[in-house]
């Protein structure tokens, strides 16, 4: 009974697993969605369980938000190309390759140098800015209280000026 | 002398995958299999898998059958470079000295 639910419900679950996946590859920089899709597509067919496959799927979308963060401009797919390009006509050339790979090295590491307010020190920023906020508003809250409760020097003023002896008979009616 | 390599931040999960392609550094190994030989998850391995690609660690090409014929997407392999062999070494034996010593 419960397999046959399972087999009902399968086309409908891997409807939403590419839908996933699309999604997810979308998100990604647009350089590398359309290859990130199909490597994901196909590595979702690996997968036997439809709880598997679904699992995979949410983890592909995961995985597009932390390579947008890594790689917000990237190139890796076309040093990529050029890559298999050269191994495939120079199979055996491994310093070739290496070569490629620091190339592409250095453009990532210039990506990631022009792009210095990532989302790990903005992160970091704001959970320091909150926290300092907080510690004034527990400081200066009580203080503000016991300003208040104090009179202030305008309250508790002397007033010298007033005459100490007033007769009270100037004040009787028909004086 | 003149080469600069991009750092690689070491995870215990970069360990891993570093691991698996380790065992046979030749072989091509597609996100599937690392997979099944580290049990990372996919929203791990992935951004791992593209980092060590663009620090200079892997080289990846699509494999060479033909989709219409496999009836699926075509898997997209990754390999060892020898740059990606030789840190990794390297970093696996600087592992064993912390632990050890």
């Amino acid at each position: 009974m419960s397999q046959r639910n399972e087999r009902s419900a399968q086309p409908e679950l891997d409807g939403v697993n590419h839908w996933l996946i699309h999604h997810a590859a979308c998100r990604a920089p647009e350089s590398l969605s359309s290859r990130l899709e199909e490597e994901w597509l196909a590595d979702l067919e690996s997968r036997s369980s439809a709880l598997s496959k679904l699992s995979f799927a949410v983890g592909c979308c995961w995985a597009a938000m932390v390579i947008v963060n890594d790689f917000p401009r990237s190139r890796v797919p076309a040093v990529s190309s050029a890559v298999a390009a050269s191994s495939a006509a120079t199979a055996n050339s491994a310093a070739a390759a290496s070569s490629v790979a620091t190339a592409r090295g250095l453009i990532v590491l210039a990506d990631r140098n022009f792009g210095y307010f990532s989302l790990r020190p903005g992160t970091l920023f704001l959970i320091v800015g909150i926290h300092a906020a907080l510690f004034c508003g527990v400081i200066t809250t009580p203080l503000a209280r016991a300003r208040m409760a104090t009179p202030t020097k305008a309250q508790n003023q002397v007033l010298s000026a007033l005459p100490l002896e007033i007769e009270i008979t100037d004040f009787l009616p028909g004086k | 002398m003149g080469k600069k390599e991009t750092t690689v931040r070491i995870s215990l999960q970069t360990l891993r995958v570093l691991e698996a392609f380790l065992e046979n550094p030749t072989q091509k190994l597609a996100g599937a299999e690392v997979h099944q030989r580290c049990g990372i998850a996919s929203g791990t391995l992935y951004p791992i898998l593209l980092r060590l690609e663009s620090a200079g660690w892997f080289v990846s090409q699509w494999e060479s059958a033909d989709p219409s014929s496999l009836g699926r997407p075509r898997r997209r392999l990754y390999r060892l470079t020898s740059t990606g062999l030789r840190r990794a070494s390297e970093v696996f034996a600087s592992f064993n000295r912390g632990v050890l010593a």
